[in-house]
């Protein structure tokens, strides 16, 4: 991976094909493995139906966390694919890296700040859309002059935060994990002779202990991004 | 310089797969799993309800037990008292029988007692007669000695008369 990508012109806007590719094999991996998953549910569940409850189950805690009421209801499914999408795209790149001609055509979508930014531009359009439909558009508007209204900016800068925070939580820890994980190949290739036996031999070690450790930090990250996207869409529909 | 094509790309797509994994994988498998919640709860209203009902029976088995002990103390208890009341009738009935059977066997002793004593006077005085006769047939002469005989049978009857 390096910073240089494919990019197209199309009507007027730049496409980042690493990254669209990126999203689409995610897309359709997921897509499919739900797909297998989900085949001929059952009352008494077999073993993939029950893997893919646990899973549902899983993310459907995250929610009613957040949001215990009958709010939460209609977040489960959003939880479920955002939590995947974010999981299967933190894991990709550190299986998959393609460059072509210096140019990086596969690596995770989340290590671009623009992709992070959008599924947090998702969550938080999400959160103020649900807010106005939960507690009304007066509800909405009060919610920033709560408790006491010379809070108006502090809350403003909330939202702003909230989003930055939660877009640039995600792309560092990714980014950082690649970017460490192509320095230690380099790193394996370095040497020449003797000193290249020992450092592709302790170049590779390490780079699978990163990658497990990074496997760690895109599960972490997934799950700290369902949550607090929850937690965002919380604060907004459930009103005080 | 930002792409923000890839911002569409990624709307477009995250829209895409949430329709398509809610249709083919969230909505068969959240709808089987208020289906089993279903299930669960109306098999465990069923089973609490059968338990009452097990219950109830049993209540009602162990309450007919104890009315049937005491019907069956009851029958017991009447069976006693007839059978006493009956004994007591027996016995009376059989002293009342006895006692009637003494008092007959009392009076044909009597009878036999009275009777067996005239027939013992007749046989003594025809006896006496017979044997005085053959004593002194041939020197008596009837004529003569009719005092004798007279005063000796006269004796004979005062004998038996003291009786």
């Amino acid at each position: 991976m390096n910073e240089s990508y494919p990019i197209v012109s199309f009507m007027g806007l730049r496409f980042n094909l690493a990254n669209d590719l990126a999203i689409l094999v995610s897309c359709v991996i997921i897509f499919f493995l739900v797909f297998w998953l989900a085949r001929k549910p059952t009352i008494r569940p077999n073993g993939r139906q029950n893997a893919l409850e646990y899973l549902i189950d899983f993310t459907n805690g995250i929610v009613k966390s957040a949001m215990p009421g009958k709010e939460g209801k209609r977040f489960g499914l959003f939880a479920f694919t955002m939590f995947l999408f974010v999981f299967v795209n933190n894991q990709l790149g550190l299986f998959f890296q393609v460059d072509v001609g210096g140019k990086t055509w596969f690596r995770s979508a989340t290590a671009d700040p623009i992709i992070t930014m959008s599924l947090a531009m998702v969550v938080l359009v999400l959160s103020h859309f649900f807010g106005v439909v939960f507690n009304g558009f007066k509800g909405y508007m009060k919610e920033y002059v709560s408790p006491v209204s010379f809070l108006l900016p502090i809350n403003l800068i909330e939202n702003i935060t909230n989003f930055v925070t939660l877009a640039l939580r995600l792309y560092g820890n990714i980014y950082a994990g690649e970017v460490l994980l192509l320095l230690i190949r380099e790193l394996a290739f370095s040497g020449h002779g003797l000193l290249g036996g020992v450092s592709f031999i302790g170049g590779f070690a390490v780079e699978v202990i990163w990658q497990g450790f990074s496997v760690f930090i895109g599960t972490i990250q997934a799950y700290i991004f369902v949550t607090l996207s929850t937690v965002y869409i919380s604060e907004k529909v459930i009103s005080d | 310089m930002a792409t923000f094509g890839d911002t569409l790309f990624l709307l477009a797509a995250f829209a895409v797969l949430l329709v398509l994994v809610g249709i083919f994988a969230w909505n068969p498998v959240t709808k089987i799993m208020a289906e089993r919640q279903d299930k669960i709860d109306s098999d465990l209203d069923y089973a609490d309800n059968k338990r009452q009902e097990a219950q109830k029976m049993a209540d009602q088995r162990e309450a007919e037990l104890k009315s049937s002990k005491e019907d069956a103390v009851n029958i017991v208890n009447t069976a006693k008292e007839n059978g006493e009341k009956q004994r007591a009738t027996l016995v009376e009935q059989a002293q009342s029988e006895v006692a009637t059977l003494k008092a007959n066997a009392n009076k044909d002793i009597e009878q036999q007692r009275a009777d067996a004593l005239a027939a013992a006077k007749n046989d003594v005085a025809d006896l006496s007669l017979a044997i005085a006769e053959k004593l002194i047939a041939k020197e008596l002469d009837p004529s003569t000695q009719q005092n004798l005989i007279d005063q000796y049978i006269n004796e004979l009857g005062d004998a038996n008369g003291s009786h």
